[in-house]
């Protein structure tokens, strides 16, 4: 099974059973879950798709590329050291992941 | 907020009376029936929003004969179709609503011109290939270094307004003409006195590509479009031999370093983005005047706060969008909303009316600065062809509002002066907004 677990900025956690090779955005689209904007359908030209991700995640969430490094410069919060946009993050197969949203997306 | 939007089934939200609306109160007899196309005109941009919201209801997907394109008006198809790459490509995108007259085509291919399009009407894989190149030059990095002289931009054009002895201007050519072109200019590294020349071969090729022109008046703008293609060239060749600081040496630069893009596709992104650059932000910032400044307690809210004005920009971008219509193609047998259409049907998505869209929008045609979910609107697209340039259009609108409204927060339109829109298949982009500051 692969599963993300996304909590809020107050807390609330919602968890999700993913399918293999679909972005942690889009998973939160599809099952409703709040925090998470993605203007952009995942083009990577629209930073509404900010996380925070836990070390474990950052770990099997692949490198982050150049591009995504400069977009995240236009977050509405402020990046931190664990952010990444979750449009660029696809899931594997067996992995739990746990993304922490921001307060705001816009 | 977005998620609503995937997990609502279409009909939700609709009228289940859905004739009785439609009386004598919201239109005259013309609009009524399939035969006359609910009242829609594929060129008219004065206010297609009624025509609009009847075909959501009567034929959210039809076949529009007059133009040859599949007409998809819903929310849900309409963002359905931009998801969908891999059954509708774009290729359509750039291609001329009317066909190219003899006299046009024999001045194109004789000015050399190979132009098509830099990215928009490009597909996987190229497509990509190049996006992934020219996005490194869209990132709010590079936004954050322009914005001191965009500021300072707009606050010249402003000074320069205010100072009509006769206290009126145009908020259009006065303001909104120059800031984003200025800066597109700016950004690929040519001269701004240019600005008035690029103006005039944009409205060549938006009239040549999406407009409604006979043979004859095809004429002049083909020999704009072969001037404006022979110079994109030159900037390539100027940028091999001299290098430089601007977003086409750039290019040439990641060439030259081994990134694949070759001098024709350079030169097309530079007729893509010295279009797409800021004729739709010009339109953006003068409908932020024309649309604010009509619905006054809107725009005194913004006057007393601020922090508004982002939302407010999303609400212009929803309620009067720069492009109310896109194409694309459908390379196989498809499915819109429940209504097959076979390949090779050209289609047209229109956002200004899924951005009206009742199933999504509460009170759609309600002007609302403070609407939560207005940033769902389409006018941006949606997918991997998502405007690259939406974060840098939307920060030189909030700049313009921001200083507006620091300097003339009276300002409100000329009352009575008409506006107009130029006929076009998918641009929506007012003459002129006359506007005042009397006392
Ligand atoms: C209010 C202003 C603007 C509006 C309404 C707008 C709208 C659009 C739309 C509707 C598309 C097609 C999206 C799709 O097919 O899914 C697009 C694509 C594009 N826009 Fe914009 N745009 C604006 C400003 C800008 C600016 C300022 C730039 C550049 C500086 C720009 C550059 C582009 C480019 C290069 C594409 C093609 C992207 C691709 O095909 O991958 N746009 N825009
Ligand atoms: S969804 Fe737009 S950048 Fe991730």
């Amino acid at each position: 099974m692969t599963t993300v677990i996304y909590t809020a900025h107050d807390g609330t956690e919602t968890i999700v059973e993913g399918t293999p090779g679909v972005s942690i955005m889009e998973t939160a689209l599809r099952n409703g879950v709040p925090g998470i904007v993605g203007e952009c359908g995942g083009s990577m030209s629209c930073a509404t798709c900010h996380v925070f991700v836990s070390d474990e995640t950052a770990a099997i969430a692949g490198e982050m590329s150049e591009l995504e490094d400069e977009m995240l410069d236009g977050t509405a919060v402020e990046r931190e050291e664990r952010s990444r946009l979750s449009c660029q993050i696809k899931l594997i197969e067996g992995e739990t992941y746990r993304v922490t949203t921001p307060s705001e997306q816009v | 907020m977005a998620t609503d939007i995937t997990t609502a089934p279409a009909s939700t939200g609709r009228c289940p009376v859905d004739h009785g609306q439609f009386g004598a109160a919201s239109h005259d007899a013309s609009g009524d029936s399939a035969e006359d196309h609910y009242g829609y005109e594929p060129f008219d941009m004065t206010d297609p929003f009624p025509s609009y919201e009847r075909l959501r209801h009567h034929a959210p997907v039809y076949f529009d004969e007059r133009i040859g394109y599949w007409v998809v008006t819903r929310y849900d198809d309409v963002k359905g179709v931009f998801d969908d790459w891999e059954t509708f490509s774009s290729e359509n995108a750039q291609a001329p609503v009317r066909p190219r007259s003899e006299g046009a085509k024999k001045i194109m291919d004789e000015g050399g011109f190979t132009a098509y399009s830099g990215l928009s009407a490009r597909v996987p894989p190229e497509h990509t290939r190049i996006r992934a190149i020219a996005q490194r030059a869209f990132t709010p990095r590079r936004f954050k270094v322009l914005e001191p002289t965009i500021r300072e931009n707009t606050i010249a054009a402003l000074d320069a307004m205010l100072a009509s002895p006769d206290a009126t201007g145009d908020f259009l050519t006065d303001i909104a003409y120059d800031i984003p072109t200025i800066t597109i200019l700016t950004l690929l590294g040519v001269d701004p006195a240019m600005v008035p020349t690029y103006k005039r071969w944009s409205d060549s090729r938006a009239a040549m590509t999406w407009g409604d022109l006979t043979d004859e008046e095809q004429l002049p703008h083909a020999r704009n479009l072969v001037e404006y293609w022979q110079e994109c060239i030159q900037l390539v060749v100027r940028a091999h031999r001299d290098g430089g600081d601007s977003l086409v040496s750039d290019l040439v630069r990641a060439q030259e370093d081994g990134a694949e893009i070759s001098d024709h596709e350079i030169a097309s992104l530079c007729y893509s983005l010295l279009f797409a650059g800021h004729e739709t932000t010009t339109t953006l910032i003068a409908n932020s005047a024309r649309v604010l400044l009509s619905h006054r307690e809107q725009w005194e809210r913004l006057l007393e706060d601020q922090k508004l004005i982002p939302g407010a920009i999303d609400e212009v971008l929803r309620y009067s969008g720069s492009i109310l219509a896109w194409r694309r193609r459908a390379l196989k047998d498809a499915e819109i909303g429940g209504v097959a259409v076979p390949k090779g049907a050209d289609i047209l998505l229109v956002m200004g009316s899924a951005n009206r869209d009742e199933a999504v929008f509460e009170n759609p045609d309600e002007f609302d600065i403070t609407r939560p979910d207005a940033r769902s609107h389409l006018s941006f697209g949606y997918g991997i062809h998502y405007c690259l340039g939406n974060q840098l259009a939307k920060l030189q609108a909030k700049i313009v509002l921001e200083e507006t409204i620091a300097r003339a927060p009276q300002l409100r339109l000329v009352e009575g002066a008409e506006i107009s829109f130029g006929e076009n298949l998918s641009f929506r982009a007012p003459t002129s907004v006359p506007v005042t500051w009397k006392a």
